[in-house]
Formats: C-alpha cells, sequence, structure tokens
C-alpha cells in the first residue's frame, strides 16, 4: 500500500506549511472536530508564536475539550504557550451590529417601535445575513488582532459551507438594500424622525455604511481564503459510509469555492489485538478496515490521510489533547 | 415569364402551407436541425452537447451499477465524472439554446421576407396592372372601384384584390378538406387535443319511420 506517489500521514507538512493562515477544521456532527482542532492549534502553538482557536459551533465544546472556560474574547489556553481560544456565537442578532456593540441595541429598538423592527425584517430578509454579519464583526476583530494563525473548529457540515458563500449572499442583499433605501429613504428618515430620529444619532445611511464595510471585510477575508497558501480546509471523518459520503461532497463542493484541501483526519479507528475475543471490535474493525482502503484508494495520493485510534478514555484536558495531538504528527503504531 | 396571376397564387399558397398547415415552429426545428448536420461551428457545439449528455447518462447508469457502499472509491469518482459531464452538458446546451433562439429569430425574418416580403412587392410592383377585366355593368360602380384598389385601372381586378381572393379560397378549401378528414375519422386530427373522439356523430339521417310519433 506504501505507494511512493502517496502523501505522508501525518499533519506535518500542515505544521510545515509557514504561509498558513486560516485553517479550517470540519466534518459530520461527532466525529471529532473539536478533539482534531484542539489537537491541531496545540501542536501548530509548539511551532508558531501565536494561534488562536476559534470555534464557531454553536453547541460550544471547546471549554468542554480544554476543561476551562471560553467566552467570546480571545483568552489564553493554560498549559499551552502561544495558544489562545475563544467561541462566538453564529446567530448574533444585528441589533448589536447597529449599536455597533453597545448594550443599549435592545433599547434602541424598542425606541425605534415599528420602524425600527420593519428595517430588522428587511434587513434579516437577505438569507444567512445575520451569521454574516457576525461573522464579519469577529473576523474584522481577528484580523486586528495579530495572530500567525487562526484555526477554525467549525459547525457540523452545512453551516461550514454556507459560511464561506457568504461574501456573494451577501452582496446580493446589500445591493437590495442600498437600492431599498435609495427608494424609500426619504419616507424612512421622515419615519424616523417624526420619533425623534435614531438612537446615538445614527441615521440609516450610517447603518447601510456600516453593512458595506462588513461586506468589504468578508470580500478580503473571502479572497484570502481562496488562497491556498494562506487558507486550507481539514476535513475530519470516521470511516464508515455516511461520513465518507459527506466529506467527499463537501471535498466537491470545497473545490467548487476553490478552498484548499490536502489534508484529512480519518478518526476513531479501531485497533482490535491479533487475539481479540471481542467480536464486536473484530466486525467493526473489519467494516472500519473496508473504507479505510476506499479512502486510501480516493484520496490517497492527494491528501495527506492522518489514521487517529479510538481511544480508551475521552480526550479531555490540556495534558489528554496533547498527548492525543502528538499523534497527528507522528503516525499511531498499532500494539499488535 | 409566369402569369402574375398564377404567381400570387402560388406564393398564397405557400404562405398558407407554411404558416398555418405545417406551423412556424415546426419549420424553424426542422431548418435547424438540417442546419446542425451541416458542417458548422454550431454542429460540433451540438455533437459535443449531445456527447456529454450520452457521458452523464452513460456515468449514472454505471454509478447506480456500483455499490457505494463496497465500492466508495470507484462510486465517488463516477460521481465525479458524473458531475463534471453534467455540468458540461448544462453548460453547453444553455450556450446552445441561445444560438438557437437567435437562428429562430432569423428564420423566421427570412421566412416572413419569403413569402409576405414577396407578397409585397409583387403587389407594389404590379399594382397598376389590370389582373384580367371585369366585364361592364357586372357590378356597380363603387363595387368596381373597390375591386380595382388601389391602383389598377376602374373596371378591372387588381392584384392586391387577386391575392386576397386566393388566400381567402385556399384558407376556405383548406379548412374544408381538413374537417371532411375529421369527420370521417372521427376523432380531432390536429390541434391541443389531438385524438379526442368527436361528440359530434358523423352525419347519417337517421330514417324516420311512418308509424312512429312525433314527440312535441
Amino acid at each position: 500500500m506504501a505507494d511512493e506517489h502517496e502523501m505522508p500521514p501525518s499533519l506535518k507538512p500542515v505544521l510545515d506549511q509557514k504561509s498558513l493562515k486560516w485553517i479550517f477544521v470540519g466534518g459530520k456532527g461527532g466525529v471529532g472536530k473539536t478533539t482534531t482542532s484542539c489537537s491541531l492549534a496545540v501542536q501548530m502553538a509548539k511551532v508558531r508564536k501565536s494561534v488562536l482557536l476559534i470555534s464557531t459551533d454553536p453547541a460550544h465544546n471547546l471549554s468542554d475539550a480544554f476543561g476551562m472556560k471560553f467566552g467570546k474574547d480571545a483568552r489564553p489556553v493554560t498549559g499551552v504557550p502561544g495558544l489562545s481560544a475563544m467561541e462566538i456565537d453564529p446567530n448574533g442578532s444585528i441589533s448589536e451590529l447597529i449599536s455597533a456593540g453597545g448594550d443599549d441595541a435592545q433599547q434602541a429598538m424598542q425606541g425605534l417601535g415599528g420602524v425600527g423592527n420593519m428595517f430588522q425584517d428587511m434587513a434579516f430578509s437577505i438569507p444567512g445575513v445575520d451569521e454574516a454579519m457576525s461573522f464579519a464583526e469577529v473576523l474584522k476583530q481577528v484580523k486586528g488582532m495579530e495572530y500567525e494563525v487562526i484555526i477554525f473548529d467549525t459547525a457540523p457540515t452545512g453551516h461550514t459551507l454556507r459560511f464561506l458563500q457568504f461574501p456573494t449572499v451577501l452582496e446580493k442583499g446589500l445591493e437590495k438594500l442600498s437600492q431599498l433605501s435609495q427608494q424609500f429613504g426619504g419616507m424612512i428618515g421622515n419615519l424616523v424622525n417624526a420619533r425623534g430620529g435614531l438612537p446615538n444619532g445614527q441615521s440609516f445611511d450610517d447603518v447601510l455604511k456600516k453593512m458595506e464595510d462588513l461586506r468589504d471585510t468578508i470580500g478580503e477575508v473571502n479572497k484570502q481564503f481562496k488562497n491556498a497558501d494562506l487558507t486550507t480546509f481539514v476535513p475530519v471523518l470516521i470511516p464508515e459510509f455516511l461520513s465518507l459520503y459527506e466529506t467527499e461532497r463537501m471535498i466537491q463542493e470545497l473545490g467548487s469555492y476553490e478552498i484548499d484541501t490536502h489534508a484529512m483526519v480519518v478518526n476513531q479507528l479501531l485497533f482490535p489485538k491479533k487475539d481479540n475475543p471481542c467480536e464486536q471490535c473484530n466486525s467493526r474493525r473489519k467494516m472500519q478496515k473496508k473504507y479505510l482502503e476506499q479512502i486510501d484508494d480516493l484520496y490517497g495520493e492527494d491528501f495527506n490521510v492522518v489514521k487517529m485510534p479510538l481511544l480508551v478514555d475521552e480526550v479531555r484536558g490540556v495534558e489528554s489533547i496533547s498527548k492525543f495531538s502528538e499523534m497527528l504528527v507522528t503516525p499511531y503504531e498499532a500494539p499488535q | 415569364m409566369p402569369s402574375v396571376l398564377l404567381v400570387v397564387f402560388v406564393i398564397q399558397l405557400l404562405l398558407h402551407t407554411l404558416n398555418t398547415l405545417i406551423g412556424g415552429d415546426n419549420v424553424n426545428q426542422l431548418l435547424w436541425a438540417i442546419y446542425i448536420r451541416l458542417p458548422t461551428p454550431q454542429s460540433d457545439d451540438a455533437r459535443k452537447t449531445l456527447q456529454y449528455g450520452k457521458e452523464a447518462q452513460r456515468l449514472k447508469r454505471e454509478m447506480a451499477a456500483v455499490s457505494a457502499q463496497d465500492d466508495f472509491a470507484k462510486w465517488a469518482r463516477l460521481r465525479r465524472g458524473h458531475d463534471k459531464a453534467k455540468e458540461q452538458y448544462e453548460k453547453a446546451a444553455a450556450s446552445q439554446q441561445s444560438t438557437r433562439q437567435m437562428f429562430n429569430r432569423i428564420m423566421s425574418a427570412v421566412r416572413w421576407l419569403g413569402t409576405q416580403g414577396v407578397n409585397f412587392l409583387i403587389n407594389t410592383y404590379f399594382g397598376s396592372t389590370p389582373m384580367f377585366w371585369l366585364p361592364q355593368g357586372w357590378v356597380p360602380y363603387y363595387a368596381e372601384w373597390v375591386l380595382s384598389c388601389p391602383r389598377a385601372p376602374l373596371g378591372s381586378i387588381s392584384v392586391n384584390v387577386w391575392g386576397i381572393a386566393c388566400g381567402s379560397v385556399i384558407a376556405m378549401l383548406s379548412e374544408a378538406v381538413r374537417a371532411t378528414i375529421t369527420l370521417k375519422q372521427g376523432e380531432v386530427i390536429e390541434g391541443a387535443n389531438k385524438g379526442e373522439k368527436l361528440k359530434m356523430e358523423a352525419i347519417s339521417i337517421p330514417p324516420v319511420s311512418k308509424n312512429s310519433k312525433k314527440e312535441l
């Protein structure tokens, strides 16, 4: 099986790729994205000055994995020098945006009454815009922070791909919005002024301008995402049909967005000993072997296929993750 | 030089055949089918489109024959090929569609010029030539005037009127022929409800027996 053309089964090439700035880790739910991204982050922190790990999964697991509490702001991970982590909610609301982070956003919206709601409805009518907005906000923040590498622990498959489509979606939406504001701007302006104007002395033009800024940010970031030197996507999968199927679909889709993928992590492999009496383990191993062969056949030439074992205990805590992460670099040798 | 009377009649016949009996769309389709068989750049595209379509279908069949669970690598490769072929097919078909629309437009224009245009030319050129003369006193003055419209000498039939007469007669005759066939077959022979049974019985008058009472 050790074909000369095959790429080494470790993430070392990714670690060595010094130009990388953005790394996405994604896959179906429950395959071990968070564990993998944490491990990758730990390994990355060894070779780079500063690494930021961001979870965009609404079901935040980073806190769980490292056994410490993370929040909206980047916080260093104790025990891993050079690594910080943060958890963001991709379902943030637009009112946050309007008040530019102020806490009186809700109040502002209430003060606006019907008009505020109307505007909110209008903005929300663009599919995926709220997620895009909050993502863009985060990206803006992140761009300001000087991290060498940023690793995204993404939400299960669909969400990730949707996020990567956002710039186009948003562009269309914003076009429509600015068109609307040109047509009805006067009317809205009158209504707002009748109620005493927007809080904080803002105007709809300001809000629109803010949105356009965001679009520029997203557009710029997207350009970086399409650059294979700067960005790579690491799919995580388990050797089972559905996971494999989703991964293939995802890789094709990423290809259509021109996002580079050249490494994948096959997780939760069973390595029962030869004389193992556990029937279940053996038959499962047989199934996994079948899919592993298929994976090697299909991706072996173009991908670093990293094979990770299923451990007997949960991978939690810095120490456990550090140990697990070693196997991303030096391939796991199964006990005979 | 054949007589103008005959030429006008033939043109009217052609017009009727093309536009009513065959239909403009069908003519366009036929011409398109001929056109893409000629050595034109479009024929290449058409062949490619067909090829992509066939390729996509073949891969789809093959994909169905391979078990995704047992032979994922092979299946996935087939699927990649299939997706690619399908995409190419759709692209090619779309680009061909625009060419075809252009072609249809041009062909419709040519057809129009070839029939109505020629008609117009003849009407203009022979506008002041009498087609034939009416015996004097057959019709009153104002009817003579109408029949010689627009420019033929009074008392004659103008080319325009002759054309209209030919067209009307051809239309009526064709209608009569089609109606006869329809009645004979007992079902609709053209149009949207083709093949439908006629609601009307073929013309056959039931014999009225002398004894039967007439119901009032």
